[in-house]
């Protein structure tokens, strides 16, 4: 982006009313046109919300780290350099270089990397912050050859590797890529010596705009996608199966070979909870024998379900979305030809679909980077490993009930269902999750900010709680998440979201159960608002109080006494006073 | 207007975005409106769009649209004898 056009859109007016976006950007150096580039990155990719982006002082990025704590941002940004660490690893101070002192150098600046690495922690706790190690050069202040790097710079180097290694898994805090910025910003075009030396600002523009778009692309969190449909021939492996036989199809290096890393990595993302199904147009009988290949790098306890046959593939994908219970928003189609890729998107054009280039060694490597952007997560949780079974185990419950005529208080029963609720903390990543992501069980649809959700989380009257699921056909994991305040004998919810994975186990009912009876209360106030996809939310709501759902609806115990059908689970409360 | 006198003023037009287009060519460094952040950003700006690398020395006395003006002419003229 040229600094003309960031300074335009960040000029744009902002279709009031706006949420605001506070970001504080904690440099050392003077952040000038960084400053510019982040904020118009981010209002690229969050049009309607006034980004605000706040800075601290010149030289002191320790003290900027500790202002930004103290500040009310949503989100931080931390960008080292050199300079940092210490004021003779950059130009703007004659400190001396002789080779004497290099070794004072490299010492005080493993000191100052983990004094930063300190600051940063206390940070990422409050606030969540983007943190960028050096991305200049350092100076030529070593007295090798450009071309060999020494002990001591490579010692520099460690401290600062190992700073960083150990920050990338606190939580709140997101290491930007230095693989990625070196693709957007070659190393050797970064550095604006005049700029720096002039100015205070050392980045040329273009490795400016390059951060400000990394940095942007972190804050801004796009909700990774949950599903992946796959075609099988010239897809997952080479070759038609119907044609080429069990045998005849390949993923090897003698043929086929990217098709077998296309594998590896959908096995890969389903170790890591993505959903995957297949849609493919072939005999079922064939291609479970293909899938019975022990060669096969994605296996057939991977992929759920398997839709086979010769109807037409959005036919397919739609029993699959019905399957798992997603929205086709949530979902990657991939398929090698490109008729069929136009047939499903005309059918459901908010999915992502795409061809997979069979022959193009390039596009297939573009394309894995492309899936793993938009599968991506920040960590993966006890319940990303047992997203799969879960819904095998509930769709094994539809046929149970739909087939055995067993009355659904009979099968419910027999389940051997048992909850955990226990106490949410601010660090609980799939309750965060939960609560930003679940559309139809969602009580209003609000999505909350890391920022305050460690505030609602963390006050003393709150009651944050969160549902853990399992019955003889498996665990569910943390499958709901309640946060609410008691005031008296009423409690008020302002969230509540259960995964769609959990419905028809009346884990509902026995969460409101859990509250009138173990907190006491008389009556329950939702903060209740109709949504596109609330639904079922809206239903049941509609359901227990015999009425229309409204905002700040309540529901008495007597309301909820009368309703309640019969619960079978067995409960275990924990952390919970 | 030429073509880079259409650019100049858009990049005037960006840093300075509250100034009426037609007050853009009587800005100086005397107007209220001209700080030393509009005055860094302006001249990135314009180096940037004209792919020019402003001497240190000069910059000081690019403090009005007239003078920015004037120096995008003389660079222009200086590339053209460059080119022969």
């Amino acid at each position: 982006m040229k600094l003309i056009d960031a300074v335009d859109i960040c000029r744009r007016a902002v279709r009031e009313p706006a949420q605001e976006l506070k970001v504080f950007l904690a440099c050392g150096f003077t952040p000038l046109h960084l400053s510019t580039f982040l904020s118009a990155a981010l209002r690229l990719l969050r049009p309607d919300d006034k980004i605000v982006v706040e800075s601290g002082l010149f030289g002191d990025l320790a003290g900027n780290i500790i202002r930004a704590h103290d500040s009310a941002a949503d989100s931080a940004v931390v960008a080292i350099e050199w300079s940092d660490l210490d004021p003779r690893l950059g130009i703007r101070t004659l400190g001396g270089w002789r080779p004497d002192a290099i070794g004072d150098i490299v010492y005080s600046a493993t000191e100052a990397a983990a004094r930063i690495e300190g600051g940063v922690r206390m940070l990422a706790s409050r606030t969540p912050t983007v943190l960028c190690l050096p991305s200049l050069p350092l100076p030529p202040l070593f007295v090798t050859r450009p071309a060999q790097a020494g002990l001591l710079e490579m010692n520099l180097r460690k401290a600062v590797a190992s700073v960083a290694a150990s920050l990338s898994e606190c939580s709140g805090v997101q290491v930007a890529s230095p693989g990625l910025l070196s693709e957007m910003s070659p190393p050797g075009e970064r550095y604006d010596v005049k700029s720096d030396v002039l100015s205070g600002f050392p980045y040329s523009l273009r490795h400016a705009s390059a951060v400000g778009e990394l940095f942007a692309n972190l804050i801004h969190k796009p909700e990774p996608k949950k599903g992946l449909i796959t075609d099988l021939d010239d897809t997952i492996w080479s070759g038609i199966v119907g044609e080429d036989g069990v045998d005849g199809i390949s993923w090897s290096l003698e043929r086929g070979h990217m098709h077998g890393l296309y594998q590896q990595f959908a096995a890969a993302l389903a170790g890591a909870g993505v959903l995957i199904a297949v849609a493919s147009k072939n005999d079922p009988a064939i291609v479970m024998r293909a899938f019975d290949r022990s060669d096969l790098l994605l296996s057939k306890e991977d992929v759920f379900p398997v839709e086979t046959g010769w109807s037409r593939k959005s036919d397919s994908i739609q029993r699959i979305l019905k399957a798992w219970n997603i929205g086709p928003d949530a979902v990657v189609f991939v398929d090698d030809s490109p008729m069929e890729v136009a047939e499903v998107k005309s059918a459901f054009p908010e999915m992502e679909c795409l061809v997979f280039p069979k022959d193009d060694y390039k596009a297939i490597w573009d394309l894995l980077k492309h899936l793993r952007d938009v599968f991506g997560k920040p960590v993966v949780t006890g319940d990303d490993s047992i997203r799969l079974q879960s819904l095998r185990s509930a769709a094994g419950l539809k046929d149970t009930v739909g087939t055995d005529g067993h009355s659904v208080d009979h099968f419910l029963k027999e389940c051997d269902a048992r909850l955990v609720i226990e106490r949410v903390e601010a660090s609980d990543a799939r309750a965060f999750e939960l609560v930003n992501k679940t559309n139809q069980f969602n009580l209003n649809g609000k999505r909350i900010g890391e920022v305050e959700w460690r505030r609602m989380v963390g006050e003393p009257a709150s009651l944050a709680f969160s549902v853990c699921y399992r019955d003889k056909y498996g665990p569910l994991g943390k499958v709901a998440v309640l946060l609410g305040r008691r005031t008296g004998r009423r409690c008020s919810v302002h969230a509540w979201v259960m995964s769609c994975r959990a419905f028809s186990r009346r884990i509902e009912h026995q969460c409101l159960k859990y509250l009138f009876e173990s907190h006491g209360v008389d009556e329950i106030e939702f903060d209740y608002d109709s949504t596109a996809r609330n639904g079922p939310l809206r239903e049941f709501l509609a359901e227990l109080s015999g009425r229309a759902p409204a905002p700040s609806m309540i529901v008495t115990k007597r309301e909820f006494e009368a309703r309640v059908p019969l619960l079978f689970h067995r409960i275990e409360a924990r952390n919970y006073v | 207007m030429s073509e880079r006198e259409n650019r100049l003023v858009r990049c005037f037009t960006s840093v300075f975005p509250w100034v009426a287009a037609e007050e853009i060519r009587n800005l100086s460094a005397e107007s209220g409106d001209w700080d030393s952040l509009s005055a860094v950003t302006l001249s990135a700006v314009v180096q940037e769009e004209f792919g020019l690398d402003i001497d240190p020395h000069v910059l000081p006395t690019l403090d009005s649209y007239e003078s920015f003006r004037a120096y995008v002419c003389q660079a222009r003229l200086k590339d053209e004898e460059l080119l022969g």
